[in-house]
Order: structure tokens, then C-alpha cells, then sequence
């Protein structure tokens, strides 16, 4: 097979965003940044960055209940971040995004609040062999306390979900469905229009592990018909500790609270507690308010880029990824899947993947190596561990030479 | 200190990762001990036959990196041999002056001074040291 390995040109307007990331301007070890572990987490544009320092130096105040202008400014912030992410996501309403810690805590959430008071022993979650340990471990706690059963559809030697047997698994005891839009590990994008249109038809909830999706593609929760998806901030260019999960408003609706305390009441007496309507239900606390300002500026950002535009240009520069590595002498790229977004897991025969991961740090390229939280998966494949490159639309085919270069002097060293 | 390349992978340390020695499991061994790094996933397993106080014979398995893998190799030929006491007294120095960055109390001449390069990578430091740790938790038991 003849493999394309004509770089993709960048389109101006990335060309110009590479500048709006600070970060990318540093050095690593006396050489340039060459960021390739977006998939961990994504730098952050200047006006993320400068909304944080703007929101402490002249909003600062707790929001909700507060009569004071800070307190209206602060509120009024944090819920038009709100509604930036369900105009993003088109939910149908703003209610219907829930601010949390992240993609992690989102799962848990709706595991305790939404699945944990409808399963009964023996009925069935239904997982991936690709998951992310926050979208298995968080449902093997839940089959322990409620005597539940957590299945697993496979997946073939290429790390393409084997559909057939997955539909298969969806029977009257599924509860629910939890499936990964894009294994952060392999980069598969998961045929996940099948697996809601499956569950739907048999009257199943389905969740959407967004977090490898929402930052490279265009999502819209009301055509993907998912009743559950959720997503991390750090990882979509906004700060770290703040993300969230829409659910569908009829189903939050009758969810119990996930966390108790102060913002989640209507009233409180010692003898019993009425909660809010959603989202406030699900956000007891003081929330990240700052965190939720800045994803929603990081939301503005990926708008004014365009993500048609991220999509399309990432698709290219992902396949001159794999093309390169293809050719790159000794390396094994670790899953061909049909579709393929964001990253690629690659191993070297003759040197391990931290091996390769500390040479390459010294050559400024920053990859991620070990498990990626995948250990399952990686179990399928035989291989205890993975080098991973991951990209994002500020990454160039120059990022891609960096990283083929570097890996000459891995073979250099370990032959 | 400076991260250095040639310093953390010195001949003799790559030489010892392609050609580990006592890489295999002992049968019957009366001493074992499989440690993990939870950072990575990478897993040794260290076999002893103690006999007495000595420790007659010592072997390692393992599913990881260069740096863990010659580092295996060096203690278990260092400890075969060896009474228990001291090969504890080499693990805790050992140790101790991996996690020391600017600790040169071990003997500028000892081979095992060839895992010393990792003092400059931090997030390496644990590659070096688990089989001695795996080593500890084995002869504890």
C-alpha cells in the first residue's frame, strides 16, 4: 500500500491560533514544546487564561442568594457559561447541563442519582472493552452495592467495537448503556448512532463518554438521541477541575441528589428537605465558578475557530500521523480502527514505551506513555503499556516530523 | 541536576536490559514477591531461595521498562550469594540514594552506580527502585 505522506496544509486561521496558546512558545529541556499529549489534557488559549485572572481580580464573589453586584455579576457568569455549553451541545434546554469536576465525577453521578435506585440484582450495565477505567470502575461499584451485572461488548484485533455482538448484549435485564464516543487509548471513534438507535428501541439509557469527542468534532446530544453525555473542561481547553454532563431533562427530573448541602434545597427543616429543580439539585456546594467561566471562554474560543474546521484539518493531520509512523522503522502502531480521531498508540520493539517517552521528553516532544487508564484494553492487546501521541488543531505536521525525528533516536539508542 | 541522556542510559545499564541476567522464575522458591507500579503498570516479581541467613539463589520477572529490567538483572546477581542482612542494608541504601538528588553517599565505584542517571528524571526514579523494593517486601514475608 502506497501511504500518503504528503503533509496537510494548515488552514490560516490555525496558523494564527497556534499564537493564542502561550504555552507553545516555551522549551523543553533547551528544545521548543512540541505538545503531543492533548489527549491528557489541552493547553490553554491567553483569553482562558486571562478570563481566570479576570473573574478573581474584578468578580469575585459566591453566587445565587447574593444581593451585592459582585454576587449578580458572578452568578450571571457562571449561568452564561451554562448556557454556552448547551447552545454548544444543543441541548434542548439550559437545565440540562450540570457543572462537575469533570467527566469522572459526571459518571458517578449518574450512577448513584440516576442508575442506582432503578437496578436490581442480576439486570445488566452494558461496557466496551475500550473503556476508560472512569467508565468501568465507577459501574463494577454500583453491580457490588446493588447486586447488578456489568457486561462487556468486545472489540477486534484492528480496536474496532464489534457492533453486532454489542447490539447482541442489549437485552430486557440492560439498564443501561456506557460506551466511549473516542477511546482516548486508540483513538477508535465508536459507530455510537447504532448503538442509541439499538437501545432506544428496547427502552435502554444510554451514556456517551464524550471526552475524547466534544474538543474534535461537532456534537449535538438531541440528534445523537443519547440520554446521558459527559465531558471534561481540562480537556477542551478550559481549566482543570470544572466539566459536566447534559442528561436529559424528563430524566434528571426524577434523579435523587448526588451531593447534599447548601445551593441543591428549596427548603430545609429537621424533619425533611426539598431539593431544587435540576441543574441546582445536582450542584450542591459552592461550585468552580471560575472553572466554569473559563470553559465557557475556552467554548467561545473553539466557536470562533470554527469546528467544521478543527474537525476536518484534525482528520488530515491524524492520517499523516499514521501514514509517518507506518513508515517509521521498528514502530508498531497498536490499533487500525476504521475511524480514527484524536490520538494513536504506538509501541517499539525494541525499546519500552517510557523508554521511548523519557528520549523523546529530552527532544521537547511530550507524548504520554503506560496504561492511559486502559488496562483492560490494553490486556486485549496483549501489552502492558503504550506510547500515545494526541493531537489537537494547534498541532502541525512539523509536530509530526518532530515526533517521527525523535523516534530515530530512540532506534539510535536502543537499536 | 541536568537530565541527561547518556547518564541515565549508560552502556552497561542498556547492555544489562538486552541481556538481563536471572530472568526467570525459580521453582520452589521459599521467598517471592511481585510489586507493581501503580504510575505506569509496569510489574516485577522477585524470587528467593533462603536458606538460613543466606540467600542462595535470586531471579526476577518482569513486564516493564530498560531502566527496571537492568536494574533486576544487577540485584539479583548482586544478592545470590549474599546474607539477608546485608542485601537489606543495600536495598535501603540503594534506595535512599536514588531519591537523594544531591546524595552521593554510595560508593563512587560500585556497579550499581550505573543506576544513578535516573536521579536527574524524576518521574524514572521508581523504575529503578522497584525491584529492590519488590526485593524487600519478598525477604520481609
Amino acid at each position: 500500500m502506497i501511504e500518503n505522506l504528503t503533509p496537510p496544509a494548515t488552514p490560516e486561521v490555525l496558523k494564527q491560533a497556534r499564537y493564542d496558546f502561550p504555552i507553545l512558545g516555551r522549551t523543553v529541556n533547551g528544545k521548543p514544546l512540541i505538545y503531543l499529549d492533548n489527549a491528557a489534557s489541552t493547553q490553554k488559549p491567553q483569553s482562558v487564561i486571562d478570563s481566570i485572572n479576570r473573574y478573581y481580580s474584578h468578580e469575585n464573589a459566591n453566587i445565587h442568594r447574593g444581593v451585592h453586584l459582585l454576587s449578580t455579576e458572578a452568578t450571571a457568569a457562571y449561568e452564561a457559561a451554562r448556557k454556552k455549553l448547551a447552545q454548544y451541545l444543543n441541548a434542548g434546554d439550559e437545565s440540562e447541563i450540570i457543572f462537575t469536576r469533570g467527566a469522572t465525577e459526571s459518571v458517578n453521578l449518574i450512577a448513584h442519582s440516576f442508575l442506582e435506585p432503578l437496578i436490581k440484582p442480576g439486570e445488566e450495565i452494558l461496557i466496551s472493552h475500550m473503556e476508560h477505567h472512569a467508565n468501568i470502575v465507577p459501574w463494577q461499584l454500583l453491580a457490588e452495592r446493588t447486586g447488578g451485572r456489568l457486561r462487556v461488548a468486545p472489540i477486534d484485533d484492528s480496536g474496532n467495537l464489534e457492533l453486532d455482538a454489542c447490539l447482541s448484549m442489549m437485552g430486557p435485564k440492560t439498564k443501561l448503556v456506557a460506551i466511549v464516543h473516542v477511546s482516548n487509548a486508540i483513538g477508535t471513534v465508536n459507530p455510537i448512532e447504532a448503538i442509541i438507535a439499538k437501545a432506544r428501541e428496547n427502552g435502554i439509557a444510554t451514556l456517551i463518554d464524550c471526552a475524547q469527542s466534544i474538543q474534535h468534532m461537532p456534537l449535538d446530544v438531541q440528534s445523537m438521541g443519547c440520554d446521558f453525555a459527559v465531558f471534561s473542561g481540562h480537556k477542551m481547553f478550559g481549566p482543570t477541575g470544572i466539566g459536566g454532563l447534559y442528561g436529559k431533562r424528563s430524566l434528571l427530573d426524577k434523579m435523587r441528589p448526588y451531593q447534599g448541602g447548601g445551593d441543591m434545597i428549596s427548603h430545609v427543616k429537621f424533619d425533611g428537605t426539598a431539593f431544587k429543580e435540576p441543574p441546582s439539585r445536582f450542584e450542591a456546594g459552592t461550585p468552580h465558578i471560575a472553572g466554569a467561566i473559563g470553559l465557557g471562554v475556552a467554548l467561545d474560543y473553539i466557536e470562533s475557530i470554527g469546528r467544521e474546521t478543527i474537525c476536518e484539518y484534525e482528520s488530515q493531520l491524524i492520517e499523516y500521523a499514521v501514514n509517518r509512523l507506518r513508515s517509521c522503522q521498528g514502530v508498531e502502531i497498536v490499533g487500525n480502527p476504521e475511524h480514527r480521531s484524536g490520538a494513536i498508540s504506538f509501541i517499539m520493539e525494541s525499546a519500552h514505551p517510557h523508554d521511548i517517552g523519557t528520549i523523546l521528553d529530552t527532544e521537547g516532544v511530550a507524548i504520554r506513555t503506560g496504561h492511559h487508564c486502559c488496562e483492560p484494553l490494553m490486556n486485549r492487546f496483549g501489552i502492558s503499556a503504550t506510547a500515545r501521541a494526541s493531537i489537537a488543531f494547534y498541532n502541525n505536521s512539523d509536530d509530526i516530523d518532530a515526533l517521527v525525528d525523535s523516534l530515530a533516536k530512540v532506534r539510535a539508542l536502543f537499536g | 541536576m541536568r537530565a541527561n541522556l547518556q547518564s541515565l542510559y549508560r552502556e552497561t545499564l542498556i547492555e544489562q536490559s538486552r541481556n538481563p541476567k536471572n530472568n526467570y522464575a525459580i521453582e520452589g522458591a521459599n521467598r517471592q514477591s511481585e510489586l507493581k507500579n501503580q504510575l505506569c503498570g509496569d510489574v516485577v516479581t522477585i524470587y528467593l531461595s533462603v536458606s538460613g541467613d543466606r540467600i542462595e539463589e535470586a531471579s526476577f520477572e518482569a513486564q516493564c521498562c530498560s531502566i527496571c529490567r537492568a536494574s533486576a538483572s544487577m540485584l539479583t546477581t548482586r544478592i545470590a550469594g549474599s546474607d539477608s542482612l546485608s542485601a537489606i542494608s543495600l536495598a535501603e541504601a540503594l534506595i535512599a540514594f536514588l531519591n537523594a538528588p544531591e546524595s552521593d553517599i554510595f560508593d563512587k565505584d560500585d556497579s550499581l552506580q550505573a543506576l544513578s542517571g535516573v536521579k536527574a528524571f524524576t518521574s524514572r526514579i521508581r523504575c529503578a527502585t522497584l525491584p529492590w523494593e519488590a526485593f524487600q517486601k519478598a525477604i520481609a514475608e
